[in-house]
């Protein structure tokens, strides 16, 4: 024996199916622990023979089979039931039947990778490529056709004559000592070795950063927001004029309009009256109205105040006596044609809201150009509180 | 076990037995006429649930006969008479049918005139749903089943004695034209005694519906007798446990069947909601049907199927056969499920009555009565099946 | 005729012994490939090529190159998508349903269906995903929240697919591989290559034959088969419930997920035979991959394309049945409108040309079930055309009907995914086992032992 290794096992080959059955046997049978037997196929009875447990995989199965259907459920319950509600096809936030097809998929899905994980980590420690079997006589032939054992030096038992003697009593074909390899060293830092990692890095993010930021925005791969339309205030290639669609025919009138008579004219003759009373109601979409369109060049007040800062000329006040004298349809007619310097206002603001922005300013107006008539007036509605 | 050290010896089955279903019968019977006297209507819907049970063990069996055949199985030849002697059932289907062929007005709505004068769809419908046209197709179906049944069970017991391997092949070809017509026959029986009943329903999966329960119920019976006969020493040298275990997974792969037929009839209809379809189910959603529904997927679905999930219940007996008989039930109300909501004082809930329970007694008392007659005339192993010994050899 | 029913047919013909089992299997990947093998992979790569510059062209002036119109907004693409995906239900089957059902010719056939599966679940793969018209954008089908925080929609039995198909890949792979672990350790044992040996031995994870390994290695398979069982069912009927959610006439119908995985079975079982017959007869595998194996899986395509043909059947019975009109209209269309030709090509090439299988003399002779399998490969590629193209030509509003034409791109496509599928087989048998080493060698004469003693417990 050569003693300056050191001793794994010994290792027996037989012929036939039956042979290593009863090896197993007997093997089992004299109180052997740490044996094992190499056969090219699974060989039926063998697990008795051997005394085996039957396998505790199916444990793994089921509670990753159980982990996967609820998480499965879990998730798009909280996805969108919870996180984002939406109501798809009428049916409800929760719709059971349609969440079984996912719930089943991710079920098999963890159930039998993590068994297949777990079979091949844990029961089999593997991979193990150097593992003292390996590349031995014994491993080619029970690779083949042969049918081997192996007792371990590690056994109790283990005595190596003795196991010797007990395995040649069994007929075998040849009888085999195998040894530990000599253990080799790699060495991590190695100057060729770091390089290798460092290239590595470099492709890599390189590789991560072009895809990611060039490679994506070139020419086959397109957004949703570089596709052919039209895009305001910019040009368009579909016509020649440049326009992306076309003008109406002359004298179209769109559904819901009403021409207005006195369009261009500067000092109309006649306009219209005011069709609205100044309700509250009325005075208020006014007001908001007014505060939205007037305000930015006419001030909050109708002062002429503009909070445009000088950026365009400031309109005159609105409590002048002119203004103060035009008529409900005249201001109706600047809001709608402009004047001077402001543009029409008719495609912002509706007919409706434009005459109640004339009763508003004609309430600023009246509020800022208050008589001493008006205050015996208030007093008088108010009673006697304010008269003191 | 070889073929040397083979000896079937002939067991007769207890006196007591037959005594059990003559009274159960007898009972059944004289209930069910009362029943009939009292609530013809809902007697015969009891009726036709029942009827349809046994036509489904009836045919199912001789399916599974056929199967093993056409399979080439080897593991069920021991136990392929439990089976055959169920298959008997089938000519008695000529008698038992007559009932709802004669009170057929009863049953279906299309068979009233004044129905189908002012309904477009069942106008439509008339060349099929008619009552000479259903009458021929039950009667056809039924004769086919019938001929079938005859010839492949004569082939099989003339086996018994000549140990004629050509008759095997004979069976095999019988079993191979025996699919397609069953598969036709089942469908087109499912749609004529069940979908009808709602004659504006439709669903063309319909037929493997009934076939999946079907199957199961029959897997059910075969394997409760088998178990039975086998604890009380009929079977003990012949069969092991290996043997369980193949029926017990094939119960539990077509428990599995059902419910993914089920659930994929339910989903479509469901997620399209049409209201051509979805009326069917809401039917069943009305009031305690609802509960019942729920009933059907615990009793047919996750009780089984969690009962069987684990390799050693597959091969337990005591397990198989609390299920076999849970089955039996679940496949009962699952016929009672498909049938009863279509009786029009039921759409609106299910109300008790003790008439929904004769039938069953009547058609349990009759099952066993039929299975004793047959199992007196016959071995209860293939014994010149040249496939007997490999299949008491069956090891998984 | 005479069968001796008392014996079982013996699965691998020629009594071969354990090590010239391993000597047939292994020998196409230690020898050097010959010139008709070069042939042959040049035919398939170009056919690759084809499908890779239609691929590009697509790419880049975008899915409107395709014949689909409106309201033809599904063809050529989703019909592909669901032939690959039929066809991929071969091997699992083969590999998991055959092993519950104990069925043992599947040995000589299992490892070659699986490898078929997973490629053509490959070339299925690429059509949805290429269908999306933005492809790289594709990893939004991933349950991953928008910019808005708006989820994908779980409902939708696209996204189902997105799931089962990407599930059905992966358990397909690890099924194959953990059948492959085996195979490669005793490929590990027998090269004399450096190099190969350091391939196998990282593939075989230095698997050492070991009963305390088999043990659970037989569990697990075991589970595998009993998970990817309801698994196969389960791809094709969420793959069948693309169509049939709708409420488009020819689509919404009940039967369509039993009816589809029988489609599915029907054409992989026609596809693995079509293969098969070219393998064993190029490798000599002809004692491993027997007639009698070939002879059941003709059985297996005549019971499927009769389940088929009762789903035909069932369908135009209950279209008139139910008095719905337009899904009369449509099965009236689909006989005898403007692709009367498709549909009665599919009825024939699956349902009547495969019932020549009632015949044992065709069963067994190769010329004739190579003919009748390829009829059924073209047959079932028209069913799924029928399925989707019919029922949108001819929409709820007849002044939108259009016929489709396909354009060369489709074809470039279709082509393209068959150069891929045969790439893929060709490079596979020179370069892994054909047939599983260790399963075929567990059933030779006097593999296993003569008793066993008493009950056997897995």
């Amino acid at each position: 024996m050569n003693n300056d290794k050191n001793l794994y096992c010994i290792a027996a080959t037989f012929n036939t199916p039956d042979e290593i059955i009863n090896a197993a046997k007997k093997v089992s049978g004299a109180g052997y622990t740490h044996f094992d037997v190499n056969t090219p196929y699974p060989v039926h009875g063998m697990d008795d023979a051997m005394k085996l447990k039957p396998s505790k995989l199916g444990f793994v199965t089921l509670v990753m089979g159980l982990a996967g259907a609820s998480i499965a459920l879990l998730f798009m319950y909280w996805n969108i039931s919870v996180d984002y509600p939406l109501v798809i096809g009428g049916k409800p936030y929760f719709a059971l039947p349609a969440f079984i097809p996912i719930t089943f998929e991710l079920t098999v899905l963890l159930a039998t990778v993590s068994t297949v994980a777990a079979m091949i980590m844990l029961f089999f420690q593997l991979p193990d490529n150097k593992h003292p079997l390996h590349d031995t006589q014994y491993m080619k032939s029970v690779s083949n056709d042969k049918y081997g054992i192996t007792i371990e030096a590690i056994d109790d038992k283990f005595n190596e004559t003795e196991v010797e003697n007990f395995l040649k009593k069994l007929n075998p074909l040849n009888i085999e000592y195998i040894y530990f390899p000599p253990v080799e060293t790699y060495p991590i830092f190695q100057p060729k070795f770091l390089l290798l990692l460092a290239g590595i890095a470099l492709v890599v993010s390189g590789g991560t950063y072009f895809s990611l930021n060039k490679l994506m925005f070139m020419t086959p791969f397109t957004f949703m927001m570089d596709q052919d339309k039209l895009i305001p205030q910019k040009g368009s290639e579909l016509f020649a004029d440049g326009f992306g669609m076309r003008k109406p025919v002359a004298g179209t009138v769109a559904r819901g309009f009403i021409p207005y008579p006195y369009k261009g004219q500067v000092n109309p003759t006649e306009v219209l009256s005011n069709p609205f009373l100044p309700t509250k109601e009325n005075i208020s979409l006014g007001k908001e109205k007014y505060d939205i369109y007037c305000s930015p060049c006419h001030g909050y007040f109708a002062d002429g105040d503009s909070r445009l800062n000088g950026q365009f000329p400031n309109p005159p006040t609105l409590h002048s006596q002119r203004a103060r004298d035009f008529s409900d349809g005249m201001l109706y007619h600047i809001m709608t044609n402009g004047q001077n310097v402001m543009p029409s206002y008719e495609s912002q603001i509706s007919r409706d809201e434009r005459w109640a922005i004339v009763n508003y300013i004609r309430v600023l107006q009246r509020a800022k150009n208050a008589s001493d008539a008006d205050l015996t007036e208030m007093n008088k509605e108010a009673g006697n509180n304010v008269a003191n | 076990m070889s073929q040397t050290d083979f000896h079937y010896q002939k067991k007769e089955l207890p006196a007591s037995l037959t005594k059990f279903a003559l009274i159960l019968l007898s009972i059944g019977v004289v209930l069910s006429l009362i029943a009939f006297f009292v609530d013809r209507e809902r007697a015969l819907f009891g009726y036709l649930v029942t009827y349809m049970m046994i036509v489904s063990i009836a045919i199912g069996s001789l399916f599974m006969v056929a199967l093993e055949y056409i399979a080439g199985a080897d593991w069920s030849t021991p136990i392929r008479r439990i089976p055959e002697f169920f298959s008997k059932l089938l000519p008695f289907l000529f008698i038992l049918v007559i009932p709802l062929l004669i009170f057929n007005h009863d049953l279906f709505h299309w068979a009233h005139e004044e129905a189908v004068a002012e309904d477009k769809i069942l106008q439509g419908k008339a060349p099929y749903l008619n009552i000479t046209f259903f009458v021929i197709r039950t009667f056809v179906f039924l004769g086919l089943w019938t001929l079938f049944y005859w010839m492949m069970i004569k082939n099989s017991r003339k086996q018994d004695t000549t140990k004629d391997q050509n008759l095997t092949t004979k069976n095999i070809r019988l079993s191979a034209i025996f699919i397609p017509v069953f598969a036709i026959s089942i469908t087109f029986t499912a749609i004529d005694f069940m979908m009808s009943l709602e004659p504006h329903w439709f669903s063309t999966i319909y037929g493997v519906y009934f076939f999946s329960g079907l199957v199961v119920a029959a897997l059910a019976a075969i394997t409760l007798a088998v178990i039975m006969l086998k604890e009380r020493g009929y079977f003990s040298p012949w069969m092991n446990d290996d043997h369980l275990f193949s029926l017990g997974a094939l119960i539990f792969a077509f428990v599995n069947f059902w419910a993914y037929i089920a659930f994929s009839q339910y989903l479509l209809i469901w997620y399209a909601d049409l209201p051509e379809e979805s009326f069917w189910y809401l039917t069943r959603w009305n009031g305690s049907w609802a509960y019942i529904s729920i009933l059907l997927i615990i009793v047919q679905f996750l009780v089984p199927y969690f009962a069987l999930l684990t390799q050693p219940s597959k091969k337990n007996p005591k397990r198989l056969k609390f299920i076999s008989v849970w089955l039996l039930l679940a496949h009962f109300v699952d016929l009672f499920w498909l049938i009863m909501p279509n009786m029009n004082s039921m759409k609106d809930g299910y109300t008790f009555s003790w008439i929904d329970l004769v039938f069953p007694i009547a058609g349990v008392g009759f099952i066993i009565l039929i299975f004793i007659m047959s199992y007196k005339k016959d071995n209860l192993l293939p014994i010149g099946d040249p496939k007997l010994k490999r299949g008491m050899d069956f090891h998984l | 005729m005479n069968i001796d029913y008392s014996q079982e047919a013996p699965l691998i013909a020629g009594r071969l012994k354990l090590a010239q089992i391993e000597e047939l299997i292994a020998k196409p990947m230690d020898t050097r490939p010959d010139r008709k093998y070069y042939i042959a992979l040049s035919i398939s790569v170009t056919a690759l090529l084809i499908g890779a510059v239609s691929l590009g062209l697509t790419f880049y002036y975008g899915i409107g190159l395709w014949g689909n119109n409106q309201p033809v907004g599904w063809a050529f693409e989703i019909v592909n998508f669901v032939f690959w995906v039929g066809i991929g239900h071969a091997g699992t089957l083969i590999s998991a349903i055959l092993f519950l059902l104990r069925q043992k010719w599947r040995t000589g056939i299992a490892r070659f269906a699986e490898a078929m599966t997973i490629f053509a679940v490959m070339c299925a793969g690429i059509f949805p995903a290429i269908h999306t018209g933005r492809p790289w954008l594709d990893g939004y089908l991933l349950p991953y929240p928008n910019q808005h925080g708006l989820w994908v929609n779980f409902t939708s039995p696209l996204l189902w697919d997105v799931f089962a198909v990407t599930t059905y890949f992966t358990v397909s792979l690890v099924f194959w591989y953990v059948g492959l672990i085996p195979d490669f350790g005793s490929l590990r044992d027998r090269t004399t290559s450096k190099i190969k040996k350091t391939i196998y031995s990282i593939f075989s994870l230095g698997w050492r034959h070991s009963n305390r390994h088999w043990s659970h290695y037989e569990k697990a398979y075991m589970l595998l088969a009993g998970f990817a069982t309801p698994l196969v069912l389960s791809v094709h009927t969420i793959v069948s419930f693309d169509f049939a959610v709708s409420i488009i006439p020819g689509w919404h119908t009940t039967i369509f997920p039993p009816y589809f995985v029988a489609g599915a079975i029907f054409s992989g079982f026609a596809m693995v035979v079509t293969v098969l017959i070219f393998v064993r007869k190029i490798f000599d595998l002809q004692n491993i991959i027997t007639i009698d194996h070939l002879e059941k899986m003709n059985k297996v395509i005549l019971l499927t394309g009769m389940m088929v043909g009762y789903a035909y059947s069932m369908e135009f019975f209950i279209a008139w049945y139910s008095g719905v009109q337009a899904e009369s209209f449509l099965f009236l269309t689909r006989a005898f409108g403007p692709y009367a030709w498709a549909y009665w090509i599919m009825i024939s090439c699956n349902v009547l040309i495969p019932q020549l299988f009632w015949f044992r003399k065709i069963r067994r002779s190769v010329p004739l079930m190579l003919i009748i399998v390829i009829f059924v490969n073209v047959g079932m590629w028209f069913e799924r055309f029928v399925i989707t193209v019919t029922s949108l030509n001819r929409d709820f509003l007849p002044s939108s009907w259009a016929y489709f034409i396909p354009t060369l791109y489709d074809f470039g496509l279709l082509i393209g995914s068959f150069g891929l599928f045969f790439t893929l087989v060709i490079l596979f048998t020179k370069s892994l086992p054909v047939v599983s080493i260790s399963e075929v060698k567990a059933v030779a004469d006097g593999a296993q032992p003569a008793h066993h003693g008493g009950a056997h417990h897995e």
